[in-house]
């Protein structure tokens, strides 16, 4: 087991590299794009609110694989022929999108009312009010939720492997198919996986630490 | 598909090569890609795969003998190799072919969709996919056989059958996987798996005491492990397999059944030959002038 172990790990340093890279893309792009969503869901105008409130329920009620098949099947008939590793990226993120939105509206609604009046009351502009009243109290509401999502994101770019993407899960699949050696080879994706995530949780504890500054 | 860029980017210098042996040489008379494109019929694949210079062929990175990486990392089996004889055939340039990696299940709507030339994936031709899609003529005849494990108490056709509805087969899941075990072992309770290394892994965790796979891969198998796989020694279902192509062009599916039964039939055999060798162990059967045999 151990010998199989020692061969296969050599070919899937280009596979963890896609992994990575995938997992960051959509983890960021999803804050992004997510985060300001979600304000909009909050404080935007009704048409606005609607208009995300309706994609947020569709999105999280579609399995992810669902939706990676659609963004590279479903999108070349709306003219849009993505190439596997963008239609991946792209599916992963807007699913992440979905749960940042509500991350964020989770985040915000936590926050009483009166803390967006008393900034009102003192004259500070909406953007003002929001950057420098309600972000820092959202903040440490939002990312222990967030940072669930992380991880699962990390885990859940595994099904871009389905889109012929070698990430390290197709990469993993592409030794056992020349050894036909399973068992240890998915032991060793495990092992891959955990410590990316055991990594990101570690991080996302100091990340925590550092803004429970805030006392309730 | 991200670390094929190098060798896309040295298609093109190749491509460039390739022009200018095609202006240096201009009057030699042997037909070029270029004098080909103008003269293959407008609509047909046959003219967009001539003038973009290379070959798009879907298929799979996970399964040996049929389409793996070797150690190189290079992708080679006898899928592979059949993609390059269409390339060898189009361009003279075996080399001139890019492999997109796909699931066994995007093999047809990678075709209907149009993302890639023709699928060489160890697809068996049935009647109901040829409603779907155009296939080529058949390039390797498979059957279904047995792996069991060699420390196993039923490790033979007739044990197995002896077990009766105790005997679990695992085999990769598709439309005939049940029909296809009860042909033989008629009571034995069928494991539909997702995938071919994940039927034998069944067979290796016990949870199945045989694994259904192609007799290609009991054969590639058992002559690489002895000591951990053993065949049951029964051949079955027979199955063709073809090449997949998108229904309603007719020159491009002629160009490749011309290519495929040259490559088989004709006189070019050395990539047919050499993965037959390679793949399955065997030496192709000679080829006798006369009476045409196919």
């Amino acid at each position: 087991m151990l010998s199989a172990i020692l061969y296969a790990i050599p070919f899937l340093g280009a596979g963890l590299a896609v992994t990575l890279l995938v997992s960051l893309l959509t983890v960021s792009l999803s804050l992004v794009i997510g985060g300001l969503m979600g304000v909009a869901l909050v404080y935007g105008p009704a048409p606005l609110r609607w208009v995300i409130r309706g994609f947020s329920d569709v999105v999280r009620g579609i399995p992810i694989l669902v939706l990676i098949f659609f963004v590279y099947y479903g999108l070349p008939v709306a003219g849009l022929n993505l190439q596997p590793f963008s239609a991946a990226v792209l599916a992963l993120t807007v699913f992440k999108c979905a749960q940042v939105i509500e991350n964020v509206r989770g985040a915000i609604g936590s926050i009483p009312r009166g803390q967006m009046d008393a900034g009102k009351a003192i004259g500070l502009t909406f953007p003002a009010r929001l950057v420098y009243v309600i972000a820092p109290q959202a903040v440490r509401r939002f990312l222990p939720p967030w940072i669930n999502g992380v991880t699962d994101a990390v885990k859940g770019s595994a099904l871009v492997s389905l889109l012929g993407v070698t990430d390290l899960m197709h990469s993993i699949q592409q030794v056992i198919g020349r050894t036909y050696e399973a068992l240890p080879l998915y032991v060793l994706g495990a092992v891959f996986y955990f410590v990316i995530n055991y990594t990101l949780s570690m991080l996302s504890r100091r990340l925590e630490l550092r803004y429970s500054y805030i006392r309730d | 598909m991200e670390h094929e860029r190098p060798r896309r980017e040295f298609l093109k210098l190749g491509t460039a090569g390739v022009a200018m042996a095609g202006l240096v040489g201009a009057t030699a008379a042997a037909l070029t890609p270029e004098k080909a494109a103008a003269q293959a019929p407008a609509g047909s694949l046959l003219r967009t795969v001539l003038d973009r210079g290379k070959l798009i062929v879907g298929t799979g990175s996970t399964n040996a003998p049929w389409h793996f990486e070797n150690e190189q990392g290079q992708l080679v089996g006898m899928d592979i190799t059949m993609g390059r004889i269409l390339a060898k055939g189009l361009f003279d340039d075996e080399n001139k072919v890019e492999f997109v990696r796909q699931d066994a299940a995007q093999r047809i709507p990678n075709i209907t969709t149009g993302k890639v030339d023709i699928v060489i994936q160890f697809m068996t031709m049935t009647p109901q996919r040829a409603q779907l899609v155009a296939f080529s003529r058949p390039y390797y005849v498979e059957g279904i056989a047995l792996l069991t494990r060699p420390d196993a108490a039923n490790k033979t056709f007739d044990q197995l059958l002896a077990g009766g509805r105790n005997t679990k087969v695992a085999i990769l899941q598709n439309v005939d996987a049940e029909k296809s075990v009860h042909q033989v072992l008629p009571e034995a309770q069928v494991m539909q798996i997702d995938a071919q290394a994940n039927v034998i892994q069944a067979l290796e965790s016990r949870r199945a005491d045989a694994a259904a796979v192609d007799l290609s891969t009991v054969r590639w198998l058992v002559a690489r492990n002895p000591n951990r796989y053993a065949d049951a020694g029964k051949k079955w279902y027979s199955m063709l397999y073809g090449a997949a192509m998108r229904q309603g062009d007719l020159d491009w599916l002629n160009f490749v059944n011309t290519t495929f039964s040259v490559a088989m039939y004709g006189h070019q055999n050395d990539l047919y030959d050499k993965a037959f060798k390679d793949y399955f162990g065997l030496d192709a059967p000679g080829r006798t002038p006369g009476f045409p045999s196919i």
